[in-house]
């Protein structure tokens, strides 16, 4: 059937001002979030990029502070951590990631791929772009049929001794630092009700090389070291520690050594061995 | 700021648009002129001044060209246009950092090829307004197409129209649909296809080529094909729309170069407006074919050496330029004798060497280009942990861009659209890609990675 003169102009001008007086009308409420940089983002890209997260016209809009702050520090949490003692660090050898865990963004999806040593061993629950919130609020383990769950759904029936983490990056031009200490501190306590016996262990944000660093108005070490310096007092060295995984792959300017690098933030593949190594040289017992 | 960007989809060209069509028909090569200068300066706010400076030093040849019909006036401009050319894109190498202002190479290119065509009286009168519309019009100012002059002379929109207030609109109306449809076609190319398949290039890259595997190698080689062939065929078609929304004809810059049964034909699909000017400004002013096998031979290297040395000076476009040179010229003059092997061995030239050739493209440092290579080839083993699994794990992220390049390769498609594109169903597929591409590009809009999230 053929239509002449001009269907195609007028749907998408009309889908076009139809999107962009939703998005401006719901701009205090459903978009809050998401109305940012105007210049960059402009008002018809605000519903498709709140799409990707779930968050429609119609969705009801709750109070961020409802989950926030309900930080389950309860007594019997302090009670069982302070009957722990303070544990120092030592090397282990690979069996010691026989029942471990280890969560995180693309570099931990580096980790699986490419350190053998480790990924025949433990268990990784590691994807692209991972944040802290997507570990606290997001189905995103995939199921061996093929649905995602939750991180509490994926633990239910396992029982995992050490719990690595390494996150953080791609936080770094959401929220600030203390909203992101508040977050990561939620996730460990998650963790820690849903597997009492595990020791966890902070990765810290591993840095970016000095191009890198020199040239990224987001995406540099003075930015992560922020973060950094923000989750590290998480740790209770108890059953949470902090492993500056930078001291084994920086140069001595604390930049990514620029060779083991392609892109300047992931280790090459060939390159993971210093913080296996560092891991090696951390275990706790 | 490019055509995929949001800002420009839905601020600049649909004001723009308003503008021109508004203004009496006499105006709107004037309205495309400021229109352009203003597009220019968005994106280049320093530079704008090379770019005057060598229009209006291009005007004042070529009214001398016009007045003298004299060949060394035009050697003199061609030989000025080419070393504003050659200083700043080898700048680097005498020491100096220059910034290349955006499109340099496109409008220079337009620039030669406008004092050319008026010295060879292809170009009656030498129109102010004309001339600058078509150095600088927006839609092909950043990276062609290379429109001949032609292009611009004959543009009805530029006519006072005949017929009711009603009848003139519903003209500009289809002509903008019209434009549209390529536009969204080539928007989708470019932001589904070809960013996305930039991604799995990339992340090859962050792997480092030393630990592919050797399936994963031919796959990023295939992928990167994918990725530049959309993208750039995406980036022109959004081009060409945009100039038939104004009212210019369509422009082909690339037609189906996968189909080719040779490599020399491929270079005749492929980015075919530099290939054309390159044959109308070079190869046949040195002689074409005409002179002997000899002397084709040497031609033929010439146009292949100056493309290498366009792209640029690492030593991988050289590489990349004279293995394509030494196939072309094998084709034509040693599997040519048999027309049955040529067809054969073309097509395999055409979907094997081709990849293999974008791959020498991409990788400018030789010792990485040696890297990826014997990856593909592992006659010599330079592997460093090296997962087997991982194309599965690649084909697993990106089996959806890469099957859809594999579709939008397919050339009935092409055909398909031609003979389709006024039915209702393609135009509502048409709108659906639209908003998938947009959907996607708000995705990473304001993220300076495109898609690279860690």
């Amino acid at each position: 059937m053929k239509v002449k003169g001009f269907l195609l102009l007028s749907l998408i001008t009309i889908t076009s001002i139809g999107i962009s007086i939703t998005s401006f009308c719901l701009r205090n409420s459903v978009y809050k979030d998401y109305y940012s940089n105007f210049a960059k983002v402009p008002m018809e890209a605000v519903p498709f990029k709140a799409m990707t997260d779930g968050v429609f016209p119609w969705t009801k809009v709750s109070l961020p502070e409802n989950k926030e702050e309900k930080t389950a520090s309860s007594a019997v949490t302090v009670a069982q951590q302070e009957a722990r003692e303070i544990k120092e660090f030592k090397t282990v050898d690979d069996s010691y990631f026989d029942d471990a865990l280890f969560i995180g963004d693309s570099r931990m999806v580096g980790l699986s791929q490419y350190c053998a040593a480790i990924d025949s061993r433990a268990t990784f629950f590691a994807k692209k772009s991972l944040t802290i919130f997507d570990i606290r609020n997001k189905e995103w383990i995939e199921a061996e049929d093929g649905t995602e769950m939750s991180i509490a759904k994926a633990l239910e029936g396992k029982h995992f001794k050490k719990i690595y983490l390494m996150v953080g990056i791609n936080e770094l031009g959401t929220g600030d630092e203390e909203r992101f200490r508040k977050v990561y501190a939620q996730v460990i306590e998650g963790l820690k009700y849903l597997q009492p016996d595990a020791t966890i262990f902070i990765n810290s944000i591993m840095h970016v090389s000095e191009e890198k660093n020199n040239t990224d108005e987001l995406y540099n070490n003075t930015n992560i070291n922020i973060r950094n310096e923000a989750i590290k007092g998480l740790a209770d060295n108890r059953t949470v520690f902090y492993l500056d995984i930078n001291e084994a792959v920086d140069d001595e300017n604390g930049n990514l050594r620029a060779e083991t690098t392609g892109d300047g933030v992931h280790l090459k593949g060939a390159c993971y061995e210093p913080w296996h190594q560092y891991l090696l040289e951390h275990g706790v017992e | 700021m490019t055509f995929s960007d949001l800002n420009f989809i839905f601020r600049l060209l649909p004001i723009f648009l308003i503008i021109y069509y508004i203004m009496p028909a006499s105006l709107r090569k004037w309205a495309l002129l400021l229109g352009s200068l203003g597009f220019y300066y968005l994106n280049e706010p320093r530079l704008i001044l090379v770019l005057v400076v060598m229009t209006v030093i291009n005007l004042l040849f070529a009214k001398l060209i016009k007045r003298t019909t004299s060949k060394a006036v035009l050697a003199v401009i061609v030989v000025l246009n080419v070393s504003v050319l050659g200083l700043f894109k080898f700048s680097k190498l005498a020491g100096l950092s220059l910034i290349i202002p955006l499109g340099l190479s496109y409008y220079i290119f337009k620039m030669i090829s406008y004092q050319v065509d008026l010295y060879r009286g292809k170009i009656e009168e030498v129109s102010f307004i004309k001339a600058t519309d078509y150095f600088l019009m927006f839609p092909q100012i950043i990276s062609g197409p290379i429109a001949k002059f032609s292009y611009v002379e004959n543009n009805p929109m530029w006519l006072k129209a005949e017929g009711a207030k009603k009848e003139r609109l519903f003209k500009i109306l289809t002509q903008i649909e019209e434009g549209l449809k390529l536009m969204a076609c080539g928007l989708f190319m470019k932001a589904i296809i070809a960013d996305h398949l930039a991604v799995l290039w990339s992340d090859i890259k962050v792997i480092g080529y030393e630990s592919i595997s050797t399936p994963l190698a031919w796959l990023g080689a295939y992928a990167y094909s994918l990725n530049l062939y959309f993208d750039f065929w995406g980036y022109s078609l959004m081009a060409a729309g945009i100039g038939v929304m104004l009212g210019f004809p369509f422009i082909r810059n690339f037609n189906q170069p996968y189909l080719s049964s040779s490599i020399s034909e491929f270079y005749r699909r492929w980015h075919s407006t530099l290939g054309e000017w390159f044959k109308d400004y070079v190869y046949f002013p040195l002689g074409g074919s005409r002179k002997g096998k000899g002397r084709t031979a040497i031609n033929i290297f010439i146009v292949w050496l100056l493309t290498g040395i366009w792209h640029g000076y690492t030593a991988n476009f050289f590489v990349w330029a004279m293995s394509i040179c030494v196939i072309i010229l094998f084709e034509k003059f040693v599997l040519s004798r048999s027309p049955k092997l040529l067809a054969i061995i073309g097509h395999i030239n055409v979907l094997v060497i081709i990849p293999i050739t974008w791959v020498v493209f991409a990788i400018h440092s030789l010792s990485s280009l040696r890297v990826y290579l014997l990856r593909m080839f592992p006659v010599i083993d330079v592997s460093v942990a090296v997962n087997k699994n991982d194309i599965y794990y690649y084909l697993s992220d990106y089996w959806l861009y890469l099957l859809l390049g594999i579709v939008f390769t397919i050339p009935a498609l092409t055909g398909f659209y031609k003979k389709h594109k006024d039915n209702i169903l393609v135009v509502l597929c048409i709108f659906v890609m639209f908003f998938i591409s947009i959907f996607s590009l708000s995705n990473s809009a304001g993220n300076p990675f495109m898609y690279l999230r860690f």
